[in-house]
């Protein structure tokens, strides 16, 4: 299928990883998955109220000054701006930069930026500023809205709009077409807008589907926040103890589902496997409709499939009296953010490298009319990785393998602090089969992309 | 972190170099080696091969000799992409591509991939 539309921008994908490489890393999975579970700590180590140490007085000084949040803020809106001016008056081709900041600076680009430096969306969200401008005019306060944000929704509304994205980019077939693009980004500023106006800045925190990304992926950086006496101090902690600090939310494991199975759906469309399914099937290939409605079903399920495995996993253990077993898959719910950003690591590295260089070189002339607004336009982008495939491919393993142990770390330590002591080993082995699905799943499909 | 923990990790790092070190030899060798072939026959709106994958090192000459009932189109994505045409009968047009990676050969008519070349 399309891929030059379903991955954005076209191009050739990265090869499959080699077979030693794949089958190394699900032995190592294995293994290190029994090792944690053997060896690891048997009593809670990670206290948000405790862990980290205070980040230097200077930085934290710079950081909380609301002048950082102006600059931040700023930056943010100059590049909406750009985009929004690149969406609105651009050319309907793929030299428009709109389609490379809208598919890979904003939403691959966030990773990085969100495991170097904490919730970056947050500082930058252009909606959170829109939002506060909104209340600055009508004098009203831009954190409370009229109602309150219901805590029953928790993050739902992010994972519904994490996978509106996903299906922009995946599934519907003319994703690198200007006029669908302007459409989704329209209707979601209008969506935070009017979120924001009812709910306040909750509904930002909780709702905007690429903040409640940026702001999880965040807590695998080294920054936080401690807040014992409401003083909101910045720290810095390991990223094991601050993954540890996931708000626990309804939807959580939602989130976390979306994210993974669209990553594996994309994988996996691209796989000889589903090309040939889809296209040597008479009834499929048949209609365009059909193939469409083949991989909205598989999107889907791949979604669905990794939630409810997740699900099955964390549930199936005794619990003490004092837990709900149904509240389980959310308290988990944090332990699959470092695998999926493993994976995601795994599957976007060249991606991000090479068309966010390319789409560097595509801003400086916005309006396909040769222009060189900043001196960018006449870069060549490099293929280093491209070039270096057994690299690549380690690198690509070695991510996924090391977002497994974090995941399993972080799984450890939830269970020894939930679960009765005398269940707590039992307790934690289908959620670690489910884990070592997750990867062992991953890798075959980097073996077989 | 734990001994046992930072064991396995140490373990796991070793197993990973290991198997990497294993496979490194370029695969520059077979560069200029003989072209390969690959027939494609559009017919009646469908197209064999459809979705298989063939593998070609990096420039190596690919010919893909088309027969087809109506001419069109064929794009290339490879990195930059590339569009070839084709005639009504048969057309054979030359490919090569310099870089590693899967590039798939789309007929954009039919919204079909033909093959998948998988360049090592």
């Amino acid at each position: 299928m399309n891929d030059i539309l379903a991955h954005g921008i076209g191009g050739s994908k990265d090869l499959p990883i080699p077979t030693e490489l794949a089958v190394a890393g699900a032995v190592a999975a294995l293994t290190i998955s029994f090792t944690v579970l053997a060896v690891a700590w048997r009593s809670p180590r990670y206290d948000a109220a405790t862990s980290g140490r205070p980040a230097p007085a200077w930085l934290a000084r710079a950081v909380d000054a609301p002048a950082f949040l102006v600059v931040t803020r700023t930056l943010g809106f100059a590049v909406f701006a750009f985009a929004a001016m690149a969406a609105v008056l651009g050319e309907d081709r793929l030299t428009n930069p709109i389609f490379g900041i809208f598919y890979v600076w904003w939403w691959v680009g966030l990773v990085p930026l969100s495991l170097l430096l904490g919730p970056v969306y947050k500082a930058l969200s252009p909606v959170r500023t829109i939002n506060a401008a909104f209340a600055r005019i009508s004098g009203s306060d831009p954190d409370a809205g009229v109602f309150t944000y219901p805590e029953r929704l928790g993050y739902w509304p992010a994972a519904v709009g994490l996978f509106a994205f996903v299906w922009l980019e995946l599934v519907y077939p003319y994703s690198t077409e200007l006029g669908p693009v302007r459409l989704w980004c329209a209707a979601y500023v209008a969506v935070m807008l009017i979120g924001g106006a009812l709910f306040g800045s909750t509904f930002y925190a909780r709702a905007d589907p690429f903040e409640v990304y940026s702001t999880l992926v965040g807590k695998l950086s080294v920054w936080g926040r401690r807040d014992p006496d409401g003083e909101n101090l910045l720290v810095v902690r390991s990223p094991l103890a601050n993954l540890d600090t996931v708000d626990v939310r309804p939807g959580l494991v939602g989130v976390g589902a979306v994210l993974f199975g669209s990553t594996a759906f994309d994988s996996f469309k691209d796989s000889s496997v589903w090309i040939r399914f889809i296209q040597n099937s008479e009834t499929i290939s048949s209609s365009r409709t059909l193939v469409d409605v083949a991989n909205n079903l598989a999107l889907l399920s791949f979604c669905v499939g990794v939630g409810l495995v997740f699900a099955a996993g964390t549930m199936l253990t005794a619990v003490g009296p004092e837990t709900r077993r149904r509240d389980l898959p959310n308290q988990f719910g944090h332990s699959i953010v470092p695998i999926i950003i493993g994976y995601i690591v795994a599957h976007y590295l060249t991606y991000l490298v090479e068309y966010g260089q390319q789409t560097l070189i595509q801003v400086s002339d916005p309006f396909s009319n040769g222009s060189n607004w900043f001196g960018t336009a006449d870069w060549k982008p490099s293929y280093w990785f491209t070039y270096h495939p057994t690299l690549l491919a380690t690198i690509k393993v070695v991510a996924v393998i090391v977002g497994h142990v974090v995941g399993v770390v972080a799984a450890h330590e939830r269970a020894v602090r939930l679960l009765p002591k005398k269940h707590q080993l039992t307790g934690q082995l289908p959620l670690l089969v489910a884990m070592i699905a997750f990867t062992v799943g991953g890798l075959l499909l980097l073996f077989s992309a | 972190m734990p001994r046992g923990l930072r064991a396995a990790t140490a373990l796991a790092a070793v197993l990973v170099m290991l198997t990497s070190c294993g496979d490194e030899e370029p695969a520059d060798g077979g560069s200029d080696s003989d072209p390969v072939t690959i027939e494609v026959t559009f017919e009646n709106g469908t197209v064999d091969p459809s979705g298989e994958r063939v593998e070609v090192a990096v420039g190596q000459r690919v010919d893909l000799v088309v027969t087809a009932d109506t001419g069109g189109e064929i794009h290339v994505h490879s990195k930059p992409e590339q569009e070839l045409e084709y005639a009504e009968g048969t057309t054979t047009l030359p490919l090569t591509i310099d870089k590693p990676g899967v590039v798939d050969v789309e007929s954009h008519d039919l919204d079909q991939v033909i093959v998948q070349l998988e360049v090592e």
